[in-house]
């Protein structure tokens, strides 16, 4: 605190503090552990399920993403959209609301991506602006009935998920234009055959990479994920919306104007996972399909994007990366394993994730009782700068 | 007649599961603990069911005592899913961790296991769980001849006849008496309202959220088993169709309150018998607002409809007050 109290002892120690002490340090060391333990974990199940091929097993999960450029490609393409759902997410995290209709203006924005696409023969930028606009008016929702009419957005929320699904649906069903032939309505018919215009540019990354799956999708979403954390970070706007989500009452008694920040909050979560959708259909490899039964699990798979990178914009950049790396990986282990174990592992991440904080707190009780041990002339240890808590959601 | 019969009995069978991971929510949340991981403690508690039920499919105890053997099964669904929510239970009550993020943490983890766990049974690729053919109630089960008996009734009492769906009204019973007539309730409902007045009278309040948690395991595991028989064509897949989220929304529907959330979900189960039946001839009525595939509007009407009473019924929202905080001992 003040220069007295700072001992020689603590000099040394400088470095170490400082490190530990800043926000960031604290958070990439809790998620590493919890990473860690969701590795070993999930190794432990594969040896109850069958030991034999369980080394093989988790050594396809971990290293089969960057066994090949081809299968790079994959892992890039997979983490586009991740990021943009993680980013939706997060950025709902970090205003105070938890977006779990992630999954509804992913689909409401790649349905509405591909009908500008192959209907109205937009180019793909043009596209992805719907899928935007599609998805912040799909985000919107929740965000109004939140402000002005105080339902739980988590409620209205999932029940958007599913009126986005069957709304589309419908559309779907009715526009013949969009189906992929007469007799065929399970799937859309390809924007390589309706509007190659509408493809994601490659500018050659197909041929470096040597996979269809590769486009300048990834760029874009690290780009977006620079803007958001500019927003954020840089401008009263962004300061305005993390201080409703720290303390809602406090920051309306300091004159913010909370309603109108979680319209707008959310209308910019569901325009960011509106592109994701757009983003991952307009890439040319995957059709969108036709179910009634099941939600796309990408919004969902966004969750564990926002919650290991703490809500970061930047920090989602490498979660996302690392999460669509699993996926990849976790393929490569069938038909031994079930892909599925990736979201195994990825729930136990979150579920220690959760609890971060405690454990955080744990390690900084332990230094500091080291330091009083070794700093015996000085009974209050230095206190530490106090570390900002990314939390997630604010209740 | 036969058709009304036929409405009434999916929506009976459809609402079942509903009621009862509402339920189940309701127990939780009245504790104060926020259970949004209803949907994947549904699909463990129907896995675990599954399991039992397909591996009893041959045995000689299942050919004598079928309905035995289900209730057996339900027995270890509801158990299933009380251990899991011990984890969120954990999390929430011990550790004071995020409580939605814990629970996403369980919804991300029991598909994804159920998965992992069946194809590691069963063999690579097959993920389904087709259930033994004994599970259905019907006439003969209770010798009764049906052709004794009216069509209508017939449809009515057996066409989607399952163990579970008594059971679910006795649940529905047992529930509000313990909720609002016993001492237990009381103090569950205190904990749920205000903890620190609960502690200061005297209540355990991390034992009554662990009941709380626990007790809501149980029900959605028996939820989830439910939805297995009903509602997912006697087949386990891994999925339950947002059902633990679609619960969640009952549950609000239903102001916490154990008759509301009945009314709630056979709402819920109506519209959804309506959908599934909109292209039925004798559904003609039905306007189709020169539409093909017109099930999907109807498939949107209960979630429309919600959120506008939601939306116009908040202000009397009967929402447990501490909800979601962790109890902390020194806070006023």
């Amino acid at each position: 605190m003040t220069k007295k109290t700072k001992p020689v002892v603590y000099a040394d120690r400088r470095f170490l503090d400082r490190l530990t002490a800043a926000p960031g340090f604290t958070s990439v060391s809790a998620s590493v552990i919890s990473i860690i333990v969701g590795l070993i974990l999930g190794f432990i199940l594969l040896l109850f399920i069958d030991a034999g091929s369980s080394f093989l097993g988790m050594s396809d999960l971990l290293t089969y993403g960057i066994s090949s450029a081809k299968s790079f490609a994959k892992v890039l393409y997979k983490a586009a959209p991740l990021m943009m759902t993680g980013l939706s997410i997060g950025f709902a995290f970090r205003t105070g609301l938890f977006n779990i209709g992630a999954t509804g203006q992913y689909t409401i924005g790649a349905f509405f991506g591909l009908f500008a696409a192959i209907m109205w023969k937009f180019p793909w930028w043009a596209a992805i602006l719907i899928a935007m606009l599609a998805g912040a008016v799909w985000g919107a929702i929740p965000g109004f009935f939140n402000a002005y009419f105080h339902v739980n957005e988590v409620i209205t929320s999932i029940m958007c998920n599913w009126t986005a699904l069957f709304l589309c649906n419908l559309i779907f069903m009715n526009t013949p234009g969009m189906w992929l032939n007469p007799s065929d309505r399970s799937r859309t018919i390809s924007v390589v055959t309706a509007n190659p215009s509408g493809l994601l540019p490659r500018f050659g990354l197909d041929k470096l990479l040597d996979s269809s799956y590769a486009n300048i999708g990834i760029f874009i979403t690290i780009l977006i994920a620079v803007i958001v954390y500019f927003i954020l970070e840089k401008t009263t706007f962004g300061y305005e919306l993390k201080a409703g989500g720290y303390n809602r009452h406090a920051s309306v008694y300091a004159g913010i104007k909370s309603k109108r920040n979680i319209l707008f909050a959310m209308m910019i979560a569901g325009g960011l996972s509106g592109i994701g959708g757009a983003i991952s259909y307009l890439a040319g490899t995957v059709d969108y399909t036709i179910s009634s039964t099941s939600l796309l699990p990408m919004g969902f798979n966004g969750i564990p994007v926002a919650l290991l990178a703490f809500s970061h914009p930047l920090g989602i950049i490498a979660s996302s990366v690392f999460i669509g790396y699993l996926q990849v990986g976790g393929e490569a282990m069938q038909p031994e394993f079930s892909a599925e174990m990736v979201n195994v592992i990825l729930s136990i991440i979150i579920y220690f994730s959760a609890f971060s904080l405690i454990m955080r707190g744990v390690v900084r009780k332990f230094i500091k009782r080291k330091e009083k041990k070794e700093t015996p002339e000085t009974p209050d240890a230095p206190v530490e700068p106090p570390v900002t808590e990314s939390k997630g959601v604010e209740n | 007649m036969d058709f009304i019969a036929l409405v009434l009995s999916s929506t009976i069978a459809y609402g079942v599961s509903l009621l009862l991971v509402a339920l189940a929510g309701m127990f939780s949340e009245r504790s104060g603990i926020i259970n949004i991981a209803l949907e994947g403690i549904m699909i463990f508690g129907g896995m675990a069911g599954s399991i039992f039920l397909s591996l009893m499919a041959n045995s000689t105890f299942a050919e004598n005592a079928p309905q035995l053997t289900v209730l057996i099964g339900m027995l270890i669904a509801g158990v299933s899913g009380g251990l899991l929510s011990i984890l969120l239970g954990y999390a929430a009550i011990r550790l004071k961790a995020d409580q939605t993020i814990s629970g996403t943490a369980l919804n991300i983890f029991a598909p994804a296991f159920a998965v992992v766990f069946v194809w590691a049974i069963q063999g690579q690729g097959l993920t389904d769980i087709p259930l033994p053919r004994f599970i259905n109630l019907n006439a003969a089960s209770f010798g009764i001849d049906p052709s004794e008996i009216p069509t209508w009734l017939n449809t009515l009492l057996f066409k989607k006849m399952y163990l579970t769906i008594p059971v679910a009204f006795l649940i529905l019973i047992a529930s509000t008496i313990l909720l609002y007539k016993t001492p237990f309730g009381l103090q569950l409902r205190a904990c749920g309202e205000h903890p620190q007045a609960a502690d200061s009278v005297g209540i355990n309040v991390k034992k009554m959220r662990y009941s709380g948690v626990i007790i809501s395991g149980v029900l959605s595991g028996i939820g989830g088993y439910a939805f297995v028989m009903t509602s997912s064509n006697s087949t386990f897949t891994a999925n339950v169709a947002g059902y633990g989220f679609l619960a969640l929304a009952v549950m609000i529907f239903g102001n916490w309150k154990p008759i509301s959330i009945m009314g709630a979900a056979f709402f819920f189960a109506f519209f959804r018998t309506v959908s599934a039946l909109a292209l039925d001839e004798r559904m003609a009525f039905l306007p189709k607002f020169g539409l093909s595939n017109p099930e999907y509007l109807y498939n949107i009407l209960p979630y429309f409809i919600t959120m506008l009473v939601l939306a116009f019924t908040s202000k009397k929202s009967r929402a447990p007050k501490a909800e979601g905080i962790p109890y902390d001992v020194g806070k006023r």
